[in-house]
């Protein structure tokens, strides 16, 4: 995984897969990157080949903490397995997916 | 077979698999994977394989999430068996369980956790969580997107119109992807499908979705009725409580703009310079201002027609959003017509003849005889609903004057459920040597009807009680069944005895415990079926083992004869459930200690 800064923006990229046995990790080493000048997310989904939902629960609290900065989490090119997850508990309401 | 830490100790069958992981998250989810690419080989479907690897990861997860520290040594296993027509997954944990719920909600999108159980649900077609003092065991099932056809009756033509359907899909998908919200809404629907069965409520939220996406102030469904002759009302949105709209017949000749689309096979305009006749049926429903009806056909058969329209004349559909109009109802048209082909494949599938062989093996396995074994008493009889029950009793002399009860329900329907049932009871009859020894006869019994059981996706669940007059002694145990009551003179309500095991034809090596209760003069002890605590009265609610309780209490004090007190539980179950008509099985064995 790799974090990147662009202005107010922090820019995640090269995620594999988002699950229980990393998903705490993830959490915790993104937040540490995101200082509170940084009040929007883009995780690019691009590469990330599976999610479980505790992966679900690292994107909504990475949206929490950002929307408590007026910020957003924008997902960018998830998988159409990606997808499916997210819109079966309904979460693509949540996150502004960028296809 | 290899082992180290981290990676699961594998056995490769044919149509099984099974995977010892250690209780690790990294080591549960490369079983997974090992378990998808084993699927693959079976020629699942990418999209069947991500279900089945999301779906099984979901529940190792827990199995690793929840088990206590003392149990963290011990594997999760998973065990999966592909068929032609299903898949089935058996994930073993040593967590302390938990209840399965009747009902699973999405939690709060804010909530971080909670999504686990859903994604399983809506992942499979049925799930069941067996829970025992060991391990526990989750059930996963769900058919397999038929490619071939199985010994269905009229398999080529079912075939033809899955390929027909998939193709069509295909089609849609394609002409779709340009239409993210419309997407979107399909990914949705083919995902409720799995748990849709109710034809209405689907196409209620397709046509809102429809109409809300094309613009359009109003909708009318219409399918074609049973014997084809005229097409029947199933929709009219928005509903204002107006009447149903009456069916139009398909071979007058009639003003109805539906039939003249249906009869024509195309789309029929209406607007303000050529509106809808005067007296169109349609126009009762929907008195707008310009329209589109459209007639849908599946292999080339009528299936109904859908109509969208605007109050406003001068702003006509597009292109586009006719476009939509086709690929939402031709994808209606579709799951309608899988519907009913899977509920004719449902009733076909036990038929009368078959219920009549079932009922008559049924009949055939009952003691003709009620054993002597005084000072116990024995009372028994099992009545059956529909004539497909998968229950049954035995009551053997196993010397010296002792009696082996058995009580069982094999889960199942129809002449294979009956024909096990009779294999189950001469298995039991068959070891007389373990008749004093209840546990050890269910393991053994399990041990020789496993394979065959698993094969056929069919269990059972059973009570043996040895019964020893001398001492008025009861050694049980039972294989996930209905636990045994026990009551004596002065108690107010009776209490359930002994501990479950798995049911018979879960897990090979299942282990059994016994107990042995004394039953002291005037004492009373009742076998039963689920039938029994599961029956429902008038207003739907269950009878349930607590009230069981009491009721075997009040039987027991009201008489002290055996047979009296079995027909006094009986009246009081008819009391209970009145006219609710019977939907399971009701077999019971009372004993009494009439000393």
């Amino acid at each position: 995984m790799n974090i990147q800064h662009q202005g107010s923006t922090a820019i995640v990229t090269g995620l594999q897969e988002l699950v229980a046995a990393n998903a705490a990790q993830v959490r915790d080493e993104i937040h540490a990157a995101l200082p509170p000048p940084c009040v929007n997310l883009d995780l690019d989904l691009s590469t990330l080949s599976f999610l479980d939902s505790s992966g679900l629960g690292t994107l909504v609290s990475l949206h929490k903490t950002l929307r408590s900065r007026n910020g957003t989490v924008r997902l960018i090119r998830p998988a159409a397995n990606i997808r499916q997850v997210l819109e079966l508990t309904r979460l693509h309401h949540v996150f502004e997916i960028t296809p | 077979m290899t082992s180290n830490a981290t990676s699961a100790v594998r056995r490769d069958f044919r149509s099984s698999l099974r995977l010892e992981a250690p209780c690790e998250f990294s080591a549960v989810r490369s079983a997974t994977l090992q378990v998808r690419e084993w699927l693959a080989e079976k020629g699942l479907s990418e999209a069947e394989l991500g279900g089945w690897e999301l779906a099984l990861v979901e529940a190792a997860n827990n199995a690793v999430k929840y088990v206590p520290a003392d149990k963290r040594q011990l594997p999760v296993i998973i065990e999966i068996s592909a068929g032609e027509r299903d898949v089935e997954a058996r994930i073993t944990d040593h967590t302390a369980g938990f209840e399965w719920p009747d009902e699973i909600a999405l939690p709060d999108v804010e909530s971080e956790n909670g999504r686990g159980l859903f994604l399983i649900k809506s992942l499979t077609d049925r799930v069941a969580y067996l829970r025992n003092p060991q391990q526990n065991m989750m059930i996963l099932q769900r058919a397999r997107t038929p490619a071939a056809g199985g010994p269905v009756p009229d398999a080529g033509r079912l075939q033809a119109q899955l390929a027909e359907a998939e193709a069509a899909l295909n089609d849609m998908t394609a002409e779709l992807s340009s239409s993210y919200e419309s997407l979107v809404a399909m990914f949705r629907y083919s995902a409720e499908l799995v748990a849709q069965t109710d034809v209405k409520d689907f196409s209620q939220r397709l046509l809102r979705d429809l109409m809300q996406i094309a613009e359009a102030d109003g909708a009318v469904l219409r399918l074609l009725s049973a014997d084809g002759k005229k097409l029947e009302t199933l929709l009219v949105l928005p509903e204002h409580g107006r009447a149903v709209l009456p069916p139009v017949a398909l071979a007058e000749a009639s003003p109805s703009v539906e039939i003249g689309a249906a009869r024509n096979r195309q789309d029929i305009w209406f607007d303000a310079e050529e509106p809808l006749e005067k007296d169109d049926p349609l126009l009762a429903a929907m008195p707008m201002g310009n329209g589109i009806c459209h007639a849908f056909f599946v292999a080339n058969q009528l299936v109904g027609t859908a109509t969208l329209g605007r109050l406003a004349a001068d702003k006509p559909f597009t292109a586009a959003q006719v476009n939509l109009l086709h690929t939402f109802i031709d994808f209606l048209a579709i799951q309608i017509v899988n519907a009913r082909l899977l509920d004719e494949r449902t009733a076909t599938r036990v038929t009368r003849r078959e219920l009549e062989i079932a009922a008559g093996i049924q009949r055939s396995l009952l003691p003709e005889k009620v054993p002597v074994c005084l000072p116990l008493e024995l009372s028994a009889s099992c009545r059956s609903a529909l004539q497909v029950g998968g229950d049954f009793y035995d009551l053997i002399p196993a010397g010296d004057g002792a009696v082996l009860l058995v009580i069982a329900d094999v889960m199942g329907k129809g002449v294979p459920a009956a024909l096990f049932a009779a294999v189950l009871r001469s298995t039991l009859r068959s070891m007389p040597q373990l008749f004093t020894r209840p546990a050890e006869l269910l393991e053994a019994a399990n041990r020789t009807l496993y394979a065959d059981l698993s094969r056929v996706d069919m269990f059972a669940t059973a009570q043996v009680v040895y019964l020893d007059p001398r001492g008025a002694k009861m050694i049980s145990a039972s294989a996930g069944h209905c636990p045994l009551l026990f009551w004596q003179p002065g108690q107010a309500a009776a209490s359930a005895i002994g501990q479950s095991g798995f049911p018979l034809g879960i897990e090979s090596a299942a282990k059994y415990s016994q107990t042995t209760t004394v039953l002291p003069p005037g004492a009373a002890a009742l076998l039963y079926t689920d039938g029994l605590s599961e029956m429902r009265n008038a207003a739907g609610e269950m009878l349930g083992e607590e009230r069981l309780l009491e009721l075997l209490a009040r039987a027991g004090a009201q008489t002290a004869d055996t047979h009296a007190a079995r027909h006094f539980l009986l009246g009081r179950l008819a009391d209970y459930c009145g006219n609710a008509p019977l939907t399971d099985d009701q077999t019971l064995i009372l004993i009494r200690n009439t000393a």
